[in-house]
């Protein structure tokens, strides 16, 4: 059982707080979907929240018959549409299947606006991960590319790189640690 | 206490990797432990910027004002899935019922069919052809077997008239036809 479902199931027999993991893992993806319908960076999180809220309320529905994010997914866009048709604004006449989901962040339609501000600080956070990355050991920095840029399971990267699965999970791990301390540099956390 | 397993486990998490006894002791972890969420959404951070869902260095979180908002909502149980439960019995009773209907339908059938046959058609079934054997000179028996024939001729009458009257009133039924023409030869 894949650990989306046993989060749902959790959710559909009273604990609340699995809810908030699936919040936690989503609500980025979710934010960015919706800022390509509502561009409003406001209003998209006011959008996102009813999502959410739309989500829950009906996740004792919710059999598994599609992947999590994919219901999800479809919420979020019905969420946006009915939210613009509210306020009499076209929804934006581009639509994306749901079986596209996972790939949706790559329209460029769907770029949400940065300030010049916000958007010096982004490239430097890009820039700062892509050396994080670089300054791995090689093994690391493999087992992280291939699970963030090519999607695959653990299963896959270990007999990619002839390896335990456990070591697969440590590398990315380790990879992910050495990021998130290069992230904290950068914002003066880890000071 | 977090430790770097921990850790290990919730960057595990993230990629939806956590599975068991593992997964259980995290989630429970995540319930209480303020440190656990906050390394969980840092790793989840990193996995966002690196897929491109974020460019965000201090990406947005709408886990606080979600769960605030969530409070009010009521908490799922498992009546929801109990009712679907109930539900889902009256479909396999109508499954049943569904056949049984089938069954009779196709019982019915077969039961208009056999009444609609013509009864030159019944006469030539293998019990009247059977009956032609023994007495070896089948078409005038044929012509005959459809009177009784005894001794007196009033009883005879009497009987061929009873015969008649019956065959009237069984009316439109060639099953009742067909039973008594059996009937009939056999008792002969």
């Amino acid at each position: 059982m894949s650990v989306d479902l046993e989060l749902v199931q959790r959710v559909q027999a009273g604990d609340k707080k699995a809810f908030d993991v699936l919040i936690m893992k989503y609500q980025q993806r979710i934010i960015h979907v919706i800022t390509g319908f509502v561009h409003d960076p406001v209003e998209a999180l006011d959008v996102a929240q009813e999502a959410f809220i739309k989500a829950y309320r009906a996740i004792p529905n919710f059999r598994g018959d599609s992947a999590f994010y994919t219901w999800l997914y479809r919420i979020a866009i019905n969420t946006s549409k009915n939210h613009l048709t509210s306020r009499a604004r076209r929804p934006p006449a581009m639509d994306v299947d749901a079986m596209d989901a996972t790939n949706f962040y790559d329209a460029p339609e769907l770029k949400d606006f940065d300030t010049p501000e916000s958007s010096l600080l982004n490239h430097e956070l890009e820039g700062v991960i892509n050396k994080a990355i670089d300054e791995l050991p090689e093994d690391t920095a493999t087992a992280i590319k291939l699970r963030e840029f090519e999607g695959m399971s653990y299963e896959e990267i270990a007999q990619v790189m002839d390896c335990p699965i456990g070591t697969v999970r440590s590398r990315i791990f380790r990879a992910r640690e050495a990021i998130d301390h290069k992230i904290k540099e950068l914002t003066g956390e880890g000071e | 206490m977090m430790t770097v397993n921990y850790n290990e486990q919730l960057s595990a998490l993230v990629d939806g990797e956590l599975q068991g006894e593992q997964l259980e002791r995290v989630l429970a972890l995540l319930k209480t432990d303020v440190q656990a969420q906050q390394q969980l959404q840092r790793y989840q951070h990193t996995s966002d910027v690196l897929h491109g869902f974020t460019t965000k260095l201090h990406p947005v979180d709408l886990s606080e004002r979600l769960a605030l908002a969530l409070q009010d909502e009521p908490t799922h149980t498992m009546r929801s899935q109990s009712k679907a439960n109930v539900l889902a019995f009256p479909s396999q009773l109508w499954k049943q019922l569904s056949g049984l209907a089938i069954a009779a339908s196709v019982g019915a059938l077969a039961v208009v069919g056999v009444m609609t046959q013509p009864e030159n058609q019944l006469v030539s079934t293998p019990i009247q052809v059977a009956a032609y054997e023994v007495v070896n000179d089948a078409k005038p028996q044929l012509a005959s077997s459809n009177r009784w024939t005894v001794g007196e001729p009033e009883v005879e009458e009497r009987l061929n008239t009873y015969l008649v009257d019956h065959n009237e009133y069984a009316g439109a039924s060639g099953v009742f036809s067909y039973a008594r023409v059996v009937s009939y030869d056999a008792g002969q």
